[in-house]
């Protein structure tokens, strides 16, 4: 019993780096459609995770999430074409300056609360598209931009199918371990003492602002990075696909399957949900939309609280049955 | 004195609450404040601790004054206030709470909080939600002590608890004073208050109509009619 007590913080290392080197293996074994299918699905874990840092642990569900994503695709589009920046140079400053941004538009916006916060979050992710459209010398406008990736132009040989698949993959492990270090730290009690109650976490002597401002700006260097990547790997794109609010819900949708505010839901309903969609997509191609949306319908009535944190409860309770969980968690 | 609090007034709006107070709170010492509902008890903690500005008067906490101070900045100085109702951070763990009580001071030693209170030592993982009455009030208690301060404020410690919990708690202030944190215990239970504190003030209508040692006041006239419900 002390043994297993003495090892039991290792378990989600271990089983961290276990799933890490599953995912490497498993990339001998798939062909090049299954490649991508798997790719997507490490790129919504990283964008989960990052959604989950502000909206799971604090409670502050921003609909305009996907605005780091898009800065971060387009920072990274007009610095290769227009700068001749290398990849490597434009991911780590679309990061960077998706992360400002969620700083700069924390500030003010962190201030609100609930629906009033997810409004004004989602209006500035669609003020940003109407920016990125309406500056065609530098964005390319409507009409989208194409990445050099081929001949004299390319600044960084383009990765293919396998250098994605690892990138993606390094980019959704740092989302989880991200996570997993917030949610062991100072910061992730003080994001939960704020999801709780922001006023006892004020008056325990946390400062709130600061501390959120960081934790969305974490969240944005994240999904900036994301974008940057996603940018990267579809050579051209358009403004109406990278600050597409369909990627801000699909996000908040696997973080509320899956089990908001824990380090394991965001990565469980990623999984689940992509490999579902695609499995949908490949078997019922004609209505797979209106499948995924009553999958979604019935799995966010039954398990309000998601996934994991149903398994916790079931287990500790003893009490499996779904009806009960429902009772539990409506009013 | 540690706190010394000179013709205090406050009030909400424009309504004046709190008229010149007096009162005072003296190193390791336990004062309770007792007095009938809507007397202004939780407005003169409120008060104290920077959540409503004082309109006049001085309070001074070892000479510094508080009424120029903000709520962090009091925390700072060393003043825990444990407000009524207790609230907890009902979702999160025993544990998180205590943490989260040491936040500023960046205190983790939960030992001595739970030598206090050893109940909550096989409640520590458990959400404080799910805690009995008496376990949240420890807990509350607890974890404004994690902050170490030298004035904790405790307001309505018996809210909604069975008078054996009462005591039970109550039997643990003098230890917290010894230990060096004055308490300032507001109370509606005015026998339960009186059997514990040193001194106390009684406040009426925004105003301390009495005030003195705690065995004295119970054997006031007045307190034994208006309070004790001895004729």
């Amino acid at each position: 019993m002390a043994a297993a007590a003495r090892w039991k913080p290792l378990v989600p290392w271990v089983s961290g780096v276990l799933l890490l080197l599953a995912a490497l293996g498993l990339q001998s074994q798939l062909y090049s459609g299954q490649e991508r299918t798997v790719t997507a699905i490490f790129m919504f874990v990283a964008l989960a995770q990052a959604w989950n840092l502000l909206g799971g642990y604090a409670g502050y569900a921003s609909f305009g999430q996907v605005v780091f994503f898009g800065i971060g695709g387009y920072f990274t589009a007009v610095a290769m074409t227009h700068w001749h920046l290398s990849f490597w140079t434009c991911l780590v400053l679309g990061g960077v300056v998706a992360a400002l941004f969620g700083a700069l538009i924390g500030m003010p916006l962190l201030r609100l609360r609930g629906h009033y916060f997810a409004i004004a979050t989602l209006g500035v992710a669609e003020g940003i598209r109407e920016v990125v459209t309406n500056l065609p010398g530098l964005t390319g406008g409507g009409a989208g931009i194409t990445l050099p990736t081929v001949g004299d132009q390319a600044t960084t040989a383009y990765l293919g199918n396998d250098g994605f698949y690892l990138l993606f993959l390094a980019l959704a492990a740092l989302a989880v371990l991200v996570s997993g270090l917030v949610a062991g730290s100072r910061a992730g009690y003080a994001l939960r003492a704020i999801h709780q109650d922001e006023q006892a976490a004020a008056a325990m002597g946390v400062n709130t602002t600061r501390i959120k401002v960081l934790t969305f700006a974490l969240s944005g260097l994240i999904t900036g990075l994301v974008g940057a990547t996603y940018a990267f790997q579809q050579v051209t794109i358009f403004p109406e696909r990278l600050f597409d609010v369909d990627i801000t819900v699909l996000m908040v949708v696997m973080v509320v399957i899956g089990g908001s505010g824990t380090v394991l839901g965001p990565l469980v309903g990623a999984v689940i949900l992509q490999f579902l969609s695609e499995y949908l997509r490949q078997n019922y191609t004609s209505y797979h939309i209106f499948l995924l949306g009553a999958i979604i319908i019935v799995a966010v009535v039954l398990l309000p609280q998601g996934a994991v944190n149903y398994l916790r409860d079931a287990r500790r309770t003893g009490e499996y049955s779904l009806l009960a969980n429902v009772r539990r968690y409506r009013l | 004195m540690m706190l010394e609090v000179r013709k205090l007034s406050a009030g909400y709006g424009r309504v004046q609450v709190l008229w010149d107070i007096d009162l005072s709170v003296g190193e390791r010492e336990i004062v309770a404040l007792v007095g009938p509902n809507g007397a202004g008890k939780t407005t003169l903690l409120r008060t104290l601790s920077g959540v409503i500005r004082m309109r006049g008067g001085t309070a001074e906490f070892r000479g510094r004054s508080l009424g120029d101070r903000s709520i962090e900045q009091i925390v700072d100085l060393g003043i825990a206030h444990v407000p009524e109702g207790r609230r907890l951070f009902a979702g999160l763990t025993v544990r998180a709470n205590l943490l989260l009580g040491g936040w500023r001071t960046k205190n983790t030693d939960l030992d001595r909080v739970i030598e206090l209170f050893p109940p909550l030592e096989p409640r520590l993982e458990q959400v404080a939600g799910s805690l009995s009455g008496g376990e949240q009030q420890m807990c509350a208690i607890a974890r404004g002590l994690m902050s170490q301060p030298e004035l904790m404020m405790i307001d309505e410690l018996s809210l909604g608890l069975a008078p054996l919990i009462v005591d039970e708690i109550l039997a643990r202030l003098p230890d917290i004073a010894a230990a060096g944190t004055s308490v300032l215990l507001v109370e509606q239970d005015v026998d339960a208050a009186l059997s514990v504190a040193e001194r106390a003030y009684v406040l009426e209508t925004g105003q301390v109509t009495l005030s003195g040692k705690a065995g004295v006041l119970l054997a006031d006239k007045r307190i034994q009619e208006s309070y004790l419900g001895i004729a």
